[in-house]
């Protein structure tokens, strides 16, 4: 086995395994509360917490606009942000294949220590397991993470009301496009690059204009589209879409008009769907746009008392139809 | 809304007449016609029905017997458009012949499986070659490259069908037919001429987007008012009167017509495609001595009778209870396209 790869050893816990937790995570996620001891003694926090953890398997693990160790920060930075807490600390569980780039390991490192500064949260603890050739597909990551509840914030899939309006933060359906072109299976090129972002600058800059935000919810896995159904579920109302309202990459709309996907069931790594009156949302959208991660916010819909659970379409012909729920598996390993 | 499309619906809304129906004979039609919502237009004497325009829905059920043969028997890997995976054939659907440990992969290009023939010599690829005349000359295409390059592992499974035998088919079972503007863009407008001239067929080419679909089926509906047989071109940008003459000439060199067997409607003389004597090594059923597969399709399943406009989705006893997109009986439930797919997904509200 090359020097350069990842070894057996290097997940036996002896030398090789410091050596790698030095060189790499040290280097890269160095911080005063980063911790040698077994667990991280954080400061205290004077807010409620937000707790979360998620698991990242991409495949492949680099592509267009980010890779899976950037992914893995955003990921759970985004879910933090979208219950109004202000990221804090994470930890993060590398399981690494046998063979694996050392390189490549730290490219991921890298992005993982850059996504991270630029989201206010400090890597305070880890774990590197190394299982043998063929049990994983190149590097596994969860992240856990706490965030500090902001003063006033109260979001949640529950508290869309019928009058909300619905707005996004950005063209949807373009982390899915870029994976799935990545995987090369189609022939198709095209420069489209992921969403992948960061996103707690995008939430406080909302607050700025107001706390009073019903539902913030970040379109990972299932895209927009499943989370408009999530939470017309959760909260036992209807959301009606104005199909020409909503952002879509000319790009992607290629892509997608060629290959028969509907956008909004693409994913998303950057982009937050959010549930406030209507009163306030033309400020909301204001702000957003001149946000860096939401430069195309934009009111989609409305809350509806009627066609509870339903996501209901208006067409550019003036009718209105029912969002088709996506049938099984769209596109396996996307995050 | 802009302009033509008001203009377009006040025609559609606003009509009077005697009842009419008017077929779409297009899957995609069929797809974009229940996204926008225009049966919502529609009033009571006008009816809108879907044909057999989906290539996944009039496949008929002993060619995906053939594919499991193929796959299971030869250890072929076979290639397709992925829709095509979980169609059910007799026994079992290639999903299900993939859980027996079959290859299967989906491809977007015919050129992507002579690619896999390529890099795999040790392997046999098998492409599915379904679909009307926008698919077919991409088939050909896969098919020359291959003998041209003198790959021995590369065949191809045809049950490729042109659309001008099955308009014949259906002649009555509307009053006016919405022509599939894609298809007429390879083949051009003469068989649907002759069909108006000689039978009195009536019908408009289409295209795909809001306004053109919109304004095919106002001018369809326009013209059914005056009583007259019509065809009409409601897709000037890229139907032509003669067609694509390359894309024509190819599938002339690569293939020639046979009898077909299309789901529902049954053997249709000459209106499928096989390759020629020149590219029967090529041919999947030459290449592998295969046995005559005989297609059992399930007896529940009114596939038939929708794909040739006699009931609608909702009159078959299975629709939307063991057959669902997730669990498809018929092949009509499969594609996007297939109209049982769409009424199902679109139905339940409003």
């Amino acid at each position: 086995m090359s020097s350069n790869t990842v070894t057996l050893a290097h997940g036996a816990g002896g030398k090789q395994t410091s050596d790698l937790i030095d060189k790499v995570f040290k280097a890269h996620f160095s911080n005063p509360e980063f911790t040698a001891d077994d667990a991280a003694v954080l400061p205290k926090i004077d807010s409620k917490l937000a707790f979360t953890t998620d698991g990242f398997i991409v495949s492949p693990w680099k592509f267009n606009g980010g890779n899976i160790g950037k992914l893995s920060i955003c990921g759970t930075v985004n879910d933090l942000s979208c219950m109004g807490a202000k990221p804090m600390y994470m930890t993060c569980g590398f399981v690494i294949e046998e063979g694996f780039d050392l390189d490549d390991l730290e490219q991921i490192a890298a992005a993982m220590e850059k996504t991270a500064a630029e989201a206010g949260v400090k890597i305070v603890a880890g774990d590197t397991k190394v299982a043998g050739k063929g049990q994983v597909d190149g590097v596994f990551i969860t992240t856990t993470g706490i965030g500090s509840v902001q003063e006033g914030a109260d979001t949640s899939g529950k508290y869309a009301r019928p009058g909300d309006a619905v707005i996004v933060t950005g063209d949807v359906g373009r982390h899915g496009c870029t994976i799935l072109l990545a995987r090369d299976e189609f022939g198709i090129e095209s420069d489209v690059d992921s969403d992948c972002a960061p996103l707690w600058g995008t939430v406080s800059s909302i607050f700025e204009v107001t706390k009073d935000v019903h539902v913030i919810r970040d379109a990972t896995r299932g895209g927009v589209g499943t989370v408009l159904y999530e939470i017309a579920e959760q909260s036992d109302v209807g959301i009606t879409l104005d199909q020409t309202a909503i952002p879509v990459d000319d790009r992607v709309k290629g892509v997608c008009g060629m290959l028969g996907l509907e956008p909004l069931y693409l994913a998303c790594e950057g982009r937050l769907v959010i549930f406030a009156p209507a009163e306030n949302a033309e400020k909301i959208v204001e702000k957003l746009r001149e946000g860096k991660y939401s430069k195309n916010a934009a009111i989609i819909g409305r809350v509806t008392e009627d066609n509870k659970g339903k996501v209901i379409m208006e067409t550019e012909i003036g009718t209105q139809t029912i969002l088709p729920q996506p049938k099984g598996e769209l596109l396996p390993r996307i995050c | 809304m802009n302009e033509q499309i008001k203009a377009a619906r006040d025609i559609i809304t606003g009509y009077k007449g005697r009842p009419i129906r008017i077929m779409e004979v297009c899957g995609t039609h069929t797809h974009e016609i229940f996204r926008l919502g225009i049966r919502k237009l529609l009033p009571e004497n006008i009816d809108v029905i879907s044909g057999p325009g989906c290539p996944v829905c009039v496949t008929a059920v002993g060619y995906i017997d053939e594919a499991c043969w193929l796959a299971l028997e030869k250890n072929c890997i076979i290639c397709t458009f992925g829709d095509l995976i979980k169609v059910p054939g007799t026994e079992m659907s290639l999903a299900g012949a993939r859980a027996k440990g079959a290859q299967v992969r989906p491809v977007y290009s015919p050129l992507d499986a002579v690619e896999l023939a390529k890099e795999n010599p040790d392997k046999q690829v098998v492409f599915l070659a379904v679909g009307f005349e926008t698919t077919t000359p991409s088939a050909c295409l896969a098919a020359k490259q291959a003998k041209e390059e003198g790959l021995e592992n590369f065949s191809l499974l045809t049950a490729n069908k042109t659309m001008p035998n099955a308009y014949n088919a259906l002649v009555g079972s509307a009053d006016a037919f919405i022509y599939p503007g894609h298809v007429n863009a390879i083949t051009g407008n003469a068989a649907c001429k002759k069909l108006c001239e000689e039978k009195g067929v009536s019908g408009v080419v289409a295209g795909f987007t809001a306004n053109e679909l919109l304004i095919a089926l106002a001018v369809a509906i326009k013209l059914l008012e005056k009583g007259e047989p019509f065809f009409k071109n409601c897709y000037p940008r890229v139907v032509k009167d003669e067609g694509n003459l390359s894309a024509i000439k190819l599938m002339d060199e690569v293939m020639e017509p046979c009898d077909s067997e299309w789901r529902g409607l049954g053997v249709i003389p000459m209106s499928g495609m096989k390759l020629r004597e020149e590219y029967a090594g090529y041919d999947s059923r030459i290449k592998y001595s295969m046995p005559e597969i005989k297609g059992r399709p399930n007896p529940a399943c009114r596939c038939g009778d929708v794909l040739q406009g006699k009931c609608k989705p909702s009159d078959c006893k299975v629709f939307g209870k063991v057959c669902t997109p997730l669990h498809p009986v018929g092949a009509c439930m499969v594609s996007d396209e297939g109209a049982c797919s769409a009424y199902y997904q679109y139905s339940g509200i409003i």
